[in-house]
């Protein structure tokens, strides 16, 4: 009895010592929802836990086809939440009831105008760190083009459908595939019919309403005209499409892999597809044209991309201890005031920064490409207030339309219903 | 050590040797079942802190989602196609394969292997199948039928869906069937050959119905694992193109948790549930009243 008493004794004085010398230093995970920058993020974990020498950051990454938001759930279900998450913009304020307050943090200042919109709660508190900014349209190959052309393409020459198709006739005739569409439903659904709220109006608040007018069913999209002119470059991109004859068959590495190569010229993506194009590419001269949405030059979408904050940081304030969630903010400042911080986020990871004080140019063509539109005020919202299955659910039409199985009119009342009966 | 007299004793018995298993089939089965059927009856999204009961408005909602029901018909006919295909298969090759031919042994192992190869995995290779290998036969020697990516048409989809659960399982069956067809006593065979019975004649009068117990566990274990597909479903064609391939189980959870109507997807869930203990049930009963005595 008295060994059994000693040796239980023993082990309690151990596991004490244990949790002790385990406080001194602190653990903090962070959940990556984009696949393509995970072995980065793990260098820069690696490399800021040498730097904070008491804190370690674990990158957890999200498996690819599980949403961020359903990865998140889970955790917090399973009591073992990430102590930063990394979300999609529309899922922040899901989340108001677990995310830490950062209102009160300095780079909530140096943010880029409208870059908080999307976490920023009716009170006016910050729940979200945004984290990438992002934006898409036509990727086009510059060498691909010069050489197909005989001179240097000059991207502002496209201002319009006709523009467009008279490129890629162009294109075709010098015997290079004009495009490739990648059918995705999160890049038809998500970003491709998207730029259709988007172009409704330059000001926000009236896509607002617009998105608002299609759920209570009071939209009638076959009178638009922002709609039929956007699907009609669809069916221009359609009919010079590289896999026409297949449409559906394609996958997202094909289209990195046809553009990359200099199989096409052009590929409707965004900018997070420069890790794999640089992988083919490393030198390629890339950049972005704009989807235009009918034949005058001056209307409002034709030279304009869709930009935005599109993943967020959200921290835990649940079942993270106070010392893990200041270690969590630690490392958010050092992201953005710290020049070994600035250097990993642009350079690294690739990442556009939404913060006004970052003025580090990114090397990325994409990403300079996109700060060229944001700098010459021609963007459009990335709209992401979106209901959470709009990807999926538009998408999949969309995807139908591309493989002509319904008709423009089947497409539009399919988007209408959505609307109507969506949560 | 503990009698087996008492009835203490054989709760000591019981708690000694089955407690372990007892406490953690019901702390991480039937518990979070029993959560799960009440939560169908609230309004719980998954996430928030609070949340109303609303009775039976949920089961109401299942109803009246109509892709639930387009999903459960189309996993009918994937139930039917790949329970007939799978067991007429994984017969036929039980049935060859203990007729004595040679290098019966390696190819029992190389029809069981599939078995042994992850759902994701299996969904992946086979979509590199469809997708590249088959299209590039199809374009090389100018076959029509792979000259498109099977993937991409919703019909040939489902089929490259079905071929590759059939050929993943028949395998499996094919063990439990050479189990069943070794098991069965030769002097009853012969006595069939000797008052004169063909070989048809044999498999259908003498051998079949003394497989029948073994039917029926094949039958049970292809229709489950049928139902309640998921892994493959979303590998291969992930539910695509556009959502015609969406087997329910995919289709309850991406309600769950992509359209974040947790308590419908929920509900249907466990409709599901329902529906496979019925279907189940009334299939063993029905195979265990063809069963012969010996």
């Amino acid at each position: 009895m008295r060994k059994l008493a000693f040796f239980l004794i023993a082990a309690l004085v151990f596991s004490a010592a244990i949790s002790v010398t385990a406080s001194a230093k602190v653990n903090i995970t962070f959940l990556n929802s984009k696949g393509e920058i995970q072995a980065q993020l793990e260098e820069i974990a690696a490399l800021y836990s040498e730097i904070a020498k008491d804190v370690t950051v674990e990158v957890i990454p999200c498996p690819v086809g599980q949403s961020p938001f359903e990865k998140v759930v889970s955790m917090y279900a399973s009591g073992n939440a990430p102590t930063i998450a990394m979300v999609d913009a529309g899922d922040v304020k899901k989340f108001q009831d677990k995310a830490l307050n950062l209102t009160g943090e300095r780079w909530v200042q140096d943010a880029i105008p409208g870059s908080l919109d999307m976490a920023t709660l009716e009170d006016g508190t910050v729940v979200g760190f945004p984290f990438a900014v992002e934006g898409y349209g036509l990727i086009y190959n510059k060498k691909v083009l010069d050489k197909a052309l005989g001179k240097s393409f000059d991207p502002s020459s496209i201002r319009t459908r006709k523009d467009l198709q008279a490129l890629f006739e162009e294109l075709k005739n010098a015997g290079v595939a004009p495009l490739v569409i990648s059918p995705l439903d999160w890049s038809l659904g998500a970003h491709f019919f998207a730029i259709a709220y988007a172009a409704q109006s330059p000001d926000p608040k009236q896509v607002d309403a617009f998105l608002k007018d299609l759920r209570a069913g009071k939209v009638d999209l076959q009178q638009n005209s922002v709609v039929h002119g956007l699907l009609d470059t669809f069916d221009v991109m359609r009919a010079y499409n590289i896999d026409k004859d297949d449409p559906l068959s394609g996958t997202y590495d094909r289209g990195s892999y046809l553009l990359g190569t200099g199989e096409v010229a052009m590929w409707f993506m965004g900018n997070w597809a420069w890790p794999q194009l640089s992988e083919l590419d490393p030198e390629g001269e890339y950049g972005f044209l704009p989807v235009p949405i009918s034949d005058n030059p001056d209307d409002y979408g034709n030279s304009q991309i869709p930009v935005g904050a599109t993943k967020f940081l959200i921290l835990d304030r649940e079942q993270s201890s106070e010392a893990e969630q200041q270690a969590a903010k630690d490392f958010l400042n050092w992201l953005v005031y710290d020049a070994k911080g600035q250097d990993m986020l642009v350079n690294k990871l690739s990442i556009i920064p939404a913060f006004k004080n970052i003025t580090l140019e990114p090397r990325d063509p994409l990403a300079k490409s996109i700060l060229q539109y944001v700098r010459a005020g021609k963007t459009l919202q990335f709209v992401l207030d979106l209901p959470a299955d709009h990807w999926r659910m538009v998408g999949a039409f969309m995807q139908k339309y591309l493989g002509n199985a319904i008709s423009r009119d089947e497409l539009l009342d399919e988007i209408e219903n959505y609307w109507k009966n969506v949560k | 050590m503990v009698s087996e007299k008492t009835p203490f004793g054989k709760v000591g018995t019981y708690l000694l040797f089955a407690g372990p298993t007892t406490f953690a089939f019901f702390t991480v089965v039937i518990l979070p079942f029993l959560f799960g059927v009440y939560l169908t009856l609230t309004n719980w999204d998954g996430l928030s802190a609070t949340y109303l009961f609303v009775g039976l408005k949920n089961y109401r909602m299942v109803f009246e989602d109509r892709a639930f029901w387009t999903s459960f018909g189309l996993t009918l006919k994937y139930v039917a196609y790949t329970v007939v295909l799978t067991n007429v298969i994984a017969f036929t090759l039980a049935y060859l394969l203990t007729s004595g031919i040679r290098g019966q042994n390696f190819l029992r192992a190389g029809f069981f292997v599939p078995n042994l190869i992850g759902g994701i995995v299996l969904g992946l290779i086979w979509r590199f199948v469809f997708s590249n290998v088959l299209v590039y036969v199809g374009k090389r020697f100018g076959w029509e039928l792979f000259l498109r990516s099977w993937l991409a048409h919703p019909d040939k989809a489902f089929w490259a869906l079905v071929i590759v659960s059939v050929w993943q399982s028949s395998g499996y069956m094919m063990v439990i069937y050479i189990a069943g067809l070794m098991g069965i006593p030769k002097d009853l065979v012969e006595a069939a050959t000797i008052e004169g019975a063909t070989g048809l004649q044999r498999l259908r009068y003498v051998i079949l119905p003394l497989l029948t117990p073994f039917t029926t566990v094949c039958i049970f274990l292809s229709l489950q694992r049928g139902f309640i597909v998921y892994d493959l479903n979303k590998a291969l064609t992930e539910g695509g193109p556009y959502k015609s391939t969406e087997l329910v189980a995919m289709h309850v959870y991406e309600k769950a948790f992509l359209a974040q109507q947790y308590e419908i997807g929920q509900s249907e869930a466990f409709f599901l549930f329902a529906m496979i203990v019925g279907v189940t049930l009334a299939q063993v009963y029905l195979g265990k009243r063809l069963e012969v005595e010996q």
